[in-house]
């Protein structure tokens, strides 16, 4: 005979179910009445969402306005509207617009690459810039630029560079994939080549070709690849679009990996799919700004930090890479005016001691 | 009447999972060589063993988080593998040993990821949600603990946090990898009434356990292995002697039945002499 089986214990549980209002405070949640239809919707995210829109429009607004020519504010916004002088619609639409567009563009897709990859790796390090992935993509657009005679265009040169980086970290880092710090390291390698690599290329061509490869290897919105821009913006749509999709899934990365597969996630799956739209994104924003890699670190971290715990904040790293990149270039613009600091300059004066903080102040592991 | 035996040897529909020769590997490394094993529906099945047996893998290997070598994961009639994943989420939770989770994630926030097998782009926040969530915060008893950051509770206060998020994913099969390990006395027993109180309601629980006596009291069926391979399997007053102990763990006790539950209880225990 079996062993007498326990009743389940008869005394009522002692804690109280909180008012059912309770379980979706912070959240506005909308039901159909026939479907089985339902929205969740953050108050948090989208009040940060909110200001750092606000902030980027200001930011872009001063980016205008500011510079070897100072245009006032009114002045400026006449021009936007089709009103301005001839001098200030050609300063702003030919000049100031286009450098705003590319700069805002290619934070945003850095800072997009950065979260997505720092949410499958389960690690505040792992990202494009640590991982050696915007140096690569820099060496081969560079191989590009200096006639090495390969004739691809150097958009298309940096996708492969991100790519083929992106291949060899994963290889070597075997069986652990993107988790753990064999990929990062393996990462550190890779990047340090192929920054050897381009300084090698520099170096072995003539001056005049080394010139105009220079603000590819240090990151500056001034020698921006014809056809680039649309590429990336193109790009940075769809993998906005696709990353959004992916959310649900890429919130349940953040626990066990066993917990992920238990809730119905194929978190190898998921993790290819980041990874693939993180090398897209870090491959067209280096083709238009150069390895900026450090704002793919700056801006999720930002972003978490007002964000909700255990939120994966896509759009608010969108917003916040868009935001640092135009500030550090208009702060590239204006210190030391007329001489103009290369924005990749700006971003590494001003990240690294925020990345020394970051790595003393907490463990990189996102939990913990 | 019992007839835990007879249904855990052969392969009825009554059981909603099953392994059939299953070889599992870390590597080249054989865990499980070959094994057969079949959860009785409705009851409890603690797995016990001494360390590195293969108790998490076979587990593991049964909550399809590892890929089989060979042999088939059998649930509800169908290889788990060739199941779409989120159907097999709304049939099989996993609780694992590691409960790490990110950084100020709170009570109800780990609950509510119990509820992403049902849920989807259209279907973000539905009734269902809302009571299973309601349900688990009672039935695990942590409705106090709701907006809590988990890295501010106790052991045993997250432990069960960990337990209503599976009871949230409200699926029929729930496999639980060493629920009270690193839990004192008292909260290894409210985890476990809560096991039984779960498995009262009808739903078909695997542990893996490594306490023998709490094996005992408060499973229905226990499965024995060493080595990868299962030694033994039945209700705990069959399996349970001294001969299996001494053969599991390399020591000898005396047994006894518990006077109010009538489970076998471990007594006089020492290392045996070879």
């Amino acid at each position: 005979m079996n062993a007498p089986i326990h009743t389940p214990r008869e005394t009522p549980p002692t804690s109280q179910v909180p008012d059912p209002q309770r379980l979706t405070r912070g959240y506005w949640y909308w039901r159909a009445k026939r479907q089985r239809w339902s929205l969740l919707i953050e108050k948090r995210a989208l009040v940060v969402n909110t200001v750092l829109l606000m902030v980027l429009v200001l930011c872009s607004l001063a980016s205008l306005a500011f510079g070897t020519l100072s245009i006032p504010m009114p002045d400026v916004l006449l021009t936007l509207q089709g009103e301005g002088t001839s001098m200030h619609t050609f300063v702003i639409e030919e000049l100031r617009w286009p450098r705003l567009l590319a700069g805002g563009l290619a934070g945003a897709a850095f800072a997009l690459a950065g979260c997505l990859m720092q949410t499958l790796a389960r690690n505040r390090l792992a990202t494009p810039g640590i991982i050696g992935i915007d140096n690569a993509a820099t060496a081969f657009a560079v191989a590009s630029v200096v006639g090495t005679g390969i004739s691809l265009a150097p958009p298309a040169m940096a996708l492969t560079g991100a790519a083929v980086a992106t291949a060899l970290a994963f290889g070597l880092a075997g069986a652990t994939g993107t988790r753990g710090y064999r990929f990062i390291i393996a990462g550190l390698a890779i990047g340090a080549i192929s920054g050897a690599l381009t300084q090698v290329m520099l170096s072995s061509v003539a001056l005049d070709d080394a010139n105009a490869a220079y603000p590819w290897t240090v990151g500056s919105l001034n020698a921006r690849a014809p056809n680039s821009v649309h590429a990336l913006t193109i790009g940075l749509a769809v993998s906005y679009v696709l990353s959004l999709f992916l959310n649900r899934a890429l919130a349940t990365l953040q626990l066990p990996e066993a917990v992920t597969t238990s809730l119905g996630t194929h978190p190898g799956r998921v993790r290819l799919m980041g990874l693939i739209l993180s090398v897209l994104l870090t491959g067209l924003a280096v083709s238009v700004a150069g390895p900026v890699g450090l704002i793919a670190l700056l801006a999720p971290e930002l972003a978490r930090t007002v964000s909700r715990p255990g939120s994966i904040p896509l759009t608010a790293s969108f917003l916040a890479g868009a935001i640092l990149m135009v500030v550090s270039d208009l702060a590239g613009r204006l210190v030391l005016a007329p001489l103009e600091i290369p924005v990749g300059i700006v971003t590494a004066l001003a990240g690294s001691p925020y990345l020394l903080w970051i790595l003393l102040r907490k463990s990189p592991d996102i939990n913990r | 009447m019992n007839q835990t035996v007879t249904m855990a040897n052969t392969q009825t529909s009554a059981t909603p999972l099953s392994a059939k020769h299953l070889v599992m590997a870390h590597g080249s490394h054989t865990v499980i060589p070959q094994l057969d094993v079949a959860l009785p529906a409705g009851q409890v099945t603690a797995i016990v063993g001494p360390n590195g047996c293969g108790k998490s893998t076979l587990l593991n290997g049964l909550a399809r988080i590892h890929k089989p070598r060979q042999g088939t994961i059998v649930l509800n009639g169908a290889d788990i593998h060739k199941q779409p994943a989120r159907e097999v989420a709304r049939k099989l939770a996993l609780l694992p040993q590691d409960n790490s989770a990110p950084e100020g994630l709170t009570v109800t926030d780990l609950i509510r990821f119990g509820r992403h097998p049902h849920q989807s782009w259209l279907s973000q926040w539905s009734d269902e949600d809302q009571h299973a969530v309601e349900s688990a915060l009672r039935a695990a008893d942590v409705g106090d603990l709701a907006d809590r950051p988990l890295d501010t509770l106790s052991g045993g206060q997250r432990q069960r946090a960990w337990v209503a998020m599976s009871i949230a994913q409200e699926t029929p099969l729930l496999l639980l990898d060493e629920p009270t390990s690193a839990l004192d006395l008292g909260h290894q027993i409210e985890v476990f009434e809560l096991i039984r109180a779960l498995a009262h309601q009808g739903k078909t629980i695997a542990m893996v356990v490594h306490d023998l006596a709490s094996a005992c009291r408060y499973a229905d069926h226990i499965v024995a292995m060493l080595g990868g391979e299962i030694i033994s399997e039945g209700p705990p007053s069959d399996v349970i002697t001294t001969n299996l102990i001494e053969q599991l763990y390399g020591v000898t006790c005396d047994l006894m039945q518990d006077p109010t539950s009538g489970s076998p209880m471990l007594f006089n225990i020492r290392r045996a002499r070879c």
